[in-house]
């Protein structure tokens, strides 16, 4: 039932939080030391989570348990927060399951995080409760000393410098292994263990799942992650006979995500390329959904679409380094702007630069054609998009600091579009930003 | 293309407007695809689309009337043309329908990614 989880990466119960090691004294044992605190300290904590993992797990396989109200329940609910969350997530989702029982995100401070964040704590909260009572129900507690695992590490910033990756695994290993007497197994074990230590916290936790709560199934080839797919089309307020329009679908991706979640609209996607097409033909074969999906090979700019005839787009804009964009943005609006019923939704996956493109053409009025399109600016560290990955290479967790600190650009108005909300999102290596318009309903052209 | 997927599109070449609706629709191959039949879905559709010289209101109770509904359902999502034309009625300008995808770009703008 966790695997509904559509707009978040990946699932991990939380072991450990605490402050980053202090590397200043570049005494190796020391550290080593501290390192081995982390298990040793407080082994109750340790085995408290490998069982609730074990219960979880075996609650997906046996498939009973949370009816399927309270999955729906607990799904529409997601479905409101992801949207939030998601962003705030960036690599992983961190759950606390200690006695705390609090739901930890990394997040901005906004209110309204934070009540949805306290809501899907209570919800969380029962979850686990009935999960622990199933546990000590059932005919006791498996055993847990013939247990296989791995561990996963990842360093940054100052302890990086004094430990490599290895040999932080190696430390946990061994002490894991003397502490609760359980197997390496590199190959395949049975649970494997997340440490992350860097500047800002030391983590240690268990991921829910093998593969990460962002692989599909139903997509062969994904363009854009599906996590931050599915998160838009979330916003986006598809009604049922909604006919719903991505003008820049490549492989399909939005569409797959959005008929797979709201199969009552009628899809249409646009691309000019032949083998995006033909990758989006597939995609769509292989989910089983080319009866919701229709396909045209069409510009964005000149759209075979009486005005005021679609009611809802979403597009993921080319950032310009992987996929060209041929024209520019404030055209592409336009198109846009024209065919949207008045009331309509528009939401965009933007970069920052083409946030930049719009913001500065309003402000200094110039007509848009001299505008011309951006390109990066030096310094910025724009990476490709990467094709293929969804979500599971190994991210590095962006700071926290720097998404804490820039404000969201503010974009004015388009025409009759006007700007909804906005949030920050991260593509892994880049950020981007979902932007949702409404169409007014004002007279005019 | 579906024959729902035709009904809304419209010829975007320049200086046409509304006289580009409906595009003339010739089929040299035709698929009939078995989809689920989905009511509330084909009913909410009715009203969106245009048909021309029929009288745009639907007679009243069409939702509820199952035989309609199944046969718009037919019409609307069962038919396939895999391969044909479509054409602009205003200016003539012809577009291929290629494995279910028309072409219609305009200019000779195809990027190969």
């Amino acid at each position: 039932m966790l695997k509904k989880l559509k707009s978040a990466e990946r699932l991990f119960l939380l072991i450990k939080k605490q402050f980053p090691f202090n590397v200043s004294s570049v005494n190796k044992g020391k550290i080593c030391n501290e390192m081995q605190r982390l298990i040793n300290d407080d082994p109750e904590s340790w085995l408290n989570t490998i069982s609730i993992w074990k219960n979880l797990l075996e609650l997906d396989a046996k498939k009973k348990r949370l009816s399927q109200r309270d999955a729906n329940l607990l799904k529409r609910k997601m479905g409101e927060n992801d949207t939030v969350i998601t962003k705030k997530l960036k690599a992983e989702q961190m759950q606390k399951t200690q006695e705390n029982r609090e739901y930890q995100l990394e997040k901005q401070a906004e209110e309204e995080t934070l009540a949805q964040g306290n809501f899907l704590t209570s919800r969380e909260k029962l979850q686990l409760e009935e999960c622990q009572n199933e546990a000590a129900e059932a005919a006791g507690t498996p055993s847990q000393n013939d247990l296989t695992f791995r561990v996963s590490c990842r360093c940054s910033g100052a302890v990086a410098k004094t430990f490599s990756a290895q040999e932080v695994g190696r430390i946990i290993g061994i002490a894991l292994m003397k502490q609760f007497g359980w197997k390496a197994d590199l190959r395949d074990p049975d649970v494997e263990i997340f440490i992350h230590l860097n500047d800002i916290y030391s983590v240690v936790g268990i991921p829910v799942f093998r593969a990460p709560l962002a692989s599909r199934a139903y997509i062969r080839t994904a363009g854009l992650r599906s996590t931050v797919a599915w998160a838009m089309a979330s916003v986006a307020e598809i009604k049922a006979g909604a006919l719903v329009l991505d003008p820049m679908c490549g492989l399909g991706t939005i569409l797959l995500e959005a008929a797979k979640e709201w199969p009552d609209a009628h899809y249409v996607g646009a691309d000019v390329s032949d083998a995006q097409l033909r990758g989006a033909r597939d995609n769509l074969k292989a989910a089983g959904l080319e009866d919701k999906i229709a396909l045209l090979q069409v510009s964005v700019v000149e759209l075979p679409l009486p005005s005021e005839s679609v009611d809802v787009i979403i597009s993921d804009i080319p950032f310009g380094k992987k996929f060209k964009l041929g024209k520019d943005i404030k055209s592409i609006l336009r198109e846009m702007e024209r065919v949207l019923h008045a009331g309509g939704t528009v939401v965009l996956l933007l970069s920052e630069a083409h946030c930049r493109s719009l913001t500065d053409g309003e402000e200094s009025s110039i007509p848009s054609n001299s505008e011309g399109r951006r390109t990066d600016e030096p310094g910025a560290e724009k990476c490709l998009i990467p094709e293929g990955e969804t979500g599971t290479s190994e991210t590095v967790p962006p700071s926290l600091e720097a998404s804490n600190q820039e404000c969201l650009p503010k974009i004015p108005p388009f025409g009759s579009l006007m700007p909804v909300e906005c949030y920050k999102v991260s593509l892994g290596k880049t950020d981007a930003f979902i932007y949702k318009y409404k169409k007014s309903h004002s007279s005019g052209l | 293309m579906k024959l729902l997927t035709h009904n809304f599109l419209s010829s975007h070449v320049k200086g046409v407007g509304p006289r580009g609706f409906p595009l003339r629709l010739q089929a040299s191959e035709v698929r009939i695809m078995p989809v689920e039949f989905n009511p509330d879905f084909v009913a909410r559709m009715i009203p969106k689309l245009s048909l021309g010289e029929v009288p745009t209101e639907p007679i009243q109770g069409y939702e509820q009337n199952e035989d309609f509904l199944r046969t718009m359902h037919h019409i609307l999502l069962e038919v396939e043309v895999m391969e044909g034309t479509l054409q602009c009625p205003e200016s003539g300008r012809v577009f291929p329908i290629t494995r279910g995808i028309p072409n219609m770009l305009l200019s000779d703008e195809q990027t190969e990614a």
